[in-house]
């Protein structure tokens, strides 16, 4: 939807996992629920929380900090889940978030956000579509399509002749952090 | 415009899709018997469908059932027979129209070549009785189109009768009514008695409850549509093999949940192609070991219980219980020496690459497989089971439900968690005797001087917090026998709606979907079947 308006501002909505900030582009992110009775499947992967209860329809619950190697997260008073939307093996899926608190909303252009560096980062850069500016800090932007695909495809590396739905190779190979770009423009 | 372009094309096809069916139906009587009438019909349904090509911008369709109609025309008029060779040269036509019905003009696909087909349309339609088209070129222009056909999503459309519609939106508005009683009741809540506003509840459910069974019932449709396919399907199936099947259906009018239908055609494909691949015998041997030269192939669906059955019956050699054995052998499923009973045995042939290399040919080697049959039953909550005599012939048995998206429940709790049986595996619920209360993921229990393997489900499923004072155990349906889950406590049977778990959840097994609780919370509802067969499978002791 984006009219020819010079340099729009880009939202993102930012929150806190293992004492990071993170940020999500605020499109991708529908709602905001509080974290209560969900239920675990077992035999799913462990980074899935479980399935709860969102207005009558059934909505899966991730644990994004462990998708993206911290320990499970705690669940206490500030935890919620963030409802996005996203591309789960080439297929639209509404999927809830669960992250430690949510942190604020935040306005980029795109002078704003730097590419992501080739270390130094908490996660690995492949997963960050970049670096946000906000005040003194960064807050890194996740790309949280290639997160929720990537796991899932070295899980099951013996079968990983479909290739994530965007061409960018697996985040196994060292890379170079300018193709991270990408995504955003 | 663009998408009420698209919605008329959409439209254009579902009709199109119907009418070449109904068109290779009706081809294939016409190649059995030449009753009256039925030439008629061919005739109609093409120009139809010539007429509506055109308007539609599908001007290579029209053109294909223009070539079709002189050479009806000419079959009308009896100045040529309809001989094999024609019929296949029709159908491959019928096949042509749907491939260049299925490609969207201006997309970037490619639009079916159909240039081969039209030429020998045209050479039948005009030559003499000279309908003898080389071999070679027939195969190559028969697999193109349906190569077409197979890239476009099927058109997920259901006909409802206007009648049931208009009952439907009655019912809205009853309920739209008893909602508001119930509104301005509750507002003041404290002027009425607690029986009172359940009165008015009750009201609105019962009219909720109507609407429900009415919106179920506008999803039944036929299992017929699922036979369908078939008559052509071994029409090619016995050209290609130099078989000769006889086809039989019978309870094409059951009716089903519509998704059963769209999702049984594939299974049903398979194990009727496995049936004449492998089950019936060529002529030659059929004669030589006294049965009927032709065999036989019998679709056969019948409601029974909540569930409908359908099978899929051949008169061929049946299965090869020496063969299995000795793949089984070679699959280290079977030990050197290790004995199975014939239905365990036969259970093999539906593990992931358990066909052997010789039995993989052309028709059968391709496609899904046995355990993908299996899998897709047991996903639409189903069995499959298996019937074979050797040298008289296979039942393959499918049992489904009747609806997909309400099931009668049986609920269980094991910890904080609420787990949902399918009422209808539930056979009985005991106590697990003092006695029998030893720890542990797995046991068996002496139920009326039978031995009852069961699983607890609190181990099964690693669920924290103390284990009860009392187990009980729900005796369930388990293949040919019974088998036991122990749980905390029984929470009883009610309605419960199936939601599906999602694409994140496809390597679960044992969870068929999800239902919402009275309290708000999720609970599983559990694939008795798989969860038996993985946890028990290594513990069972021997078939009684």
């Amino acid at each position: 939807m984006s009219q020819p308006v010079p340099e729009p501002l880009v939202q993102y909505l930012s929150f806190f996992i293992a004492g990071e900030e993170y940020a999500l582009r605020i499109l991708q992110v529908r709602e905001i629920v509080e974290y209560e009775a969900v239920t675990r499947v077992p035999s799913a992967p462990e980074w899935i929380r479980g399935v709860t209860n969102l207005r009558g329809s059934v909505l899966p619950v991730v644990d994004l900090g462990m998708k993206l190697g911290f320990p499970p997260s705690v669940v206490h008073r500030r935890s919620c889940i963030v409802v996005v939307e996203v591309t789960f093996q080439g297929e639209r899926l509404v999927m809830g978030v669960l992250v430690d608190a949510v942190g604020q909303v935040l306005e980029l252009g795109s002078g704003d956000v730097e590419p992501p560096p080739a270390f130094g980062t908490p996660i690995h850069a492949d997963y960050l579509v970049g670096l946000g500016r906000a005040g003194k800090k960064f807050i890194l932007l996740l790309d949280i399509d290639r997160v929720l695909n990537a796991q899932e495809i070295r899980a099951a590396s013996a079968v990983t002749t479909e290739p994530p739905p965007e061409s960018p190779p697996p985040p196994e190979a060292p890379p170079a952090g300018a193709e991270a770009g990408e995504p955003q423009a | 415009m663009k998408t009420d372009l698209d919605t008329v094309r959409a439209a254009f096809r579902a009709e199109a899709t119907e009418l070449l069916a109904g068109l290779e139906r009706d081809l294939l009587s016409l190649e059995r018997s030449a009753a009256p009438g039925v030439i008629e019909s061919i005739q109609r349904s093409i120009h139809t469908l010539k007429g509506n090509s055109l308007l539609m911008g599908f001007p290579a369709a029209s053109d294909v059932a223009h070539t079709l109609e002189d050479l009806l025309a000419r079959i009308a008029s009896r100045s040529l027979p309809v001989t094999q060779q024609v019929m296949t040269l029709l159908l491959q036509a019928v096949d042509g129209l749907r491939g260049l019905i299925s490609h969207t003009p201006g997309e970037g696909r490619e639009v079916p070549d159909v240039s081969e087909l039209q030429r020998r349309l045209r050479e039948a339609a005009s030559a003499g009785c000279s309908s003898e088209a080389s071999p070679a070129p027939e195969s190559a222009a028969a697999e193109q189109p349906v190569e077409a056909t197979s890239h476009a999503a099927p058109e997920r459309t259901l006909r409802v009768g206007l009648d049931k519609l208009d009952r439907m939106l009655d019912l809205t508005g009853e309920i739209a009514i008893a909602r508001g009683r119930l509104t301005t009741l509750l507002e003041q809540a404290d002027r009425h008695s607690p029986q009172e506003l359940l009165e008015a509840h009750r009201e609105a459910d019962r009219l909720y409850l109507d609407l429900q069974e009415l919106v179920l019932k506008a999803r039944m449709v036929p299992i017929g549509r699922a036979f369908q396919p078939f008559p052509r399907t071994l029409r090619d199936l016995c050209e290609a093999t130099g078989k000769l099947v006889r086809l039989e259906l019978s309870g094409e009018e059951v009716e089903v949940d519509t998704t059963i239908v769209e999702l049984i055609r594939d299974p049903l494909t398979h194990l009727v192609r496995n049936a004449v691949d492998h089950g019936i015998e060529p002529p030659s041997v059929r004669k030589q070991r006294g049965k009927d030269f032709k065999g036989t192939l019998k679709l056969r669906a019948f409601a029974d219980s909540g569930s409908i059955v359908v099978e899929v019956e051949d008169d061929g050699a049946g299965l090869d219980r020496e063969r299995i054995r000795e793949r089984a052998r070679a699959m280290g499923l079977l030990g050197p020496n290790e004995e199975r009973e014939d239905a365990e045995l036969f259970q093999f042939i539906f593990i992931p690459g358990f066909s052997t290399a010789e039995r993989v040919t052309e028709l059968s080697g391709r496609g899904i497989g046995m355990d993908v049959v299996k899998s897709r039953v047991e996903s639409l909550r189903g069995a499959l089971s298996i019937e074979t005599r050797e040298g008289a012939g296979t039942t393959f048995t499918m049992r489904l439900p009747l609806m997909l998206s309400i099931i009668e429940g049986f609920s269980v709790g094991v910890g904080g968690e609420t787990y949902v049986l399918p009422l209808a595996s539930v056979l009985e619920c005991v106590e697990l005797p003092e006695e029998e209360q030893r720890p542990g993921r797995t046991g068996v229990l002496n139920l009326r001087g039978q031995p009852l393997p069961y699983l607890r489900l609190r181990e099964h499923f690693a669920v924290e917090g103390p284990p009860p004072a009392r187990e009980s155990v729900v005796v369930i349906r388990h293949g040919r026998g019974q088998a036991g889950l122990a749980v905390d406590t029984l929470l009883g049977q009610g309605q419960t709606v199936v939601k599906p778990l999602g694409s994140l959840f496809q390597r679960v097994s044992g969870v068929s979907g999800s239902a919402i609780l009275g309290t708000g919370r999720v609970a599983l509802i559990l694939d008795v079947a798989a969860l038996l067969q993985k946890a028990l499978r290594p513990y069972a002791p021997a078939a009684q």
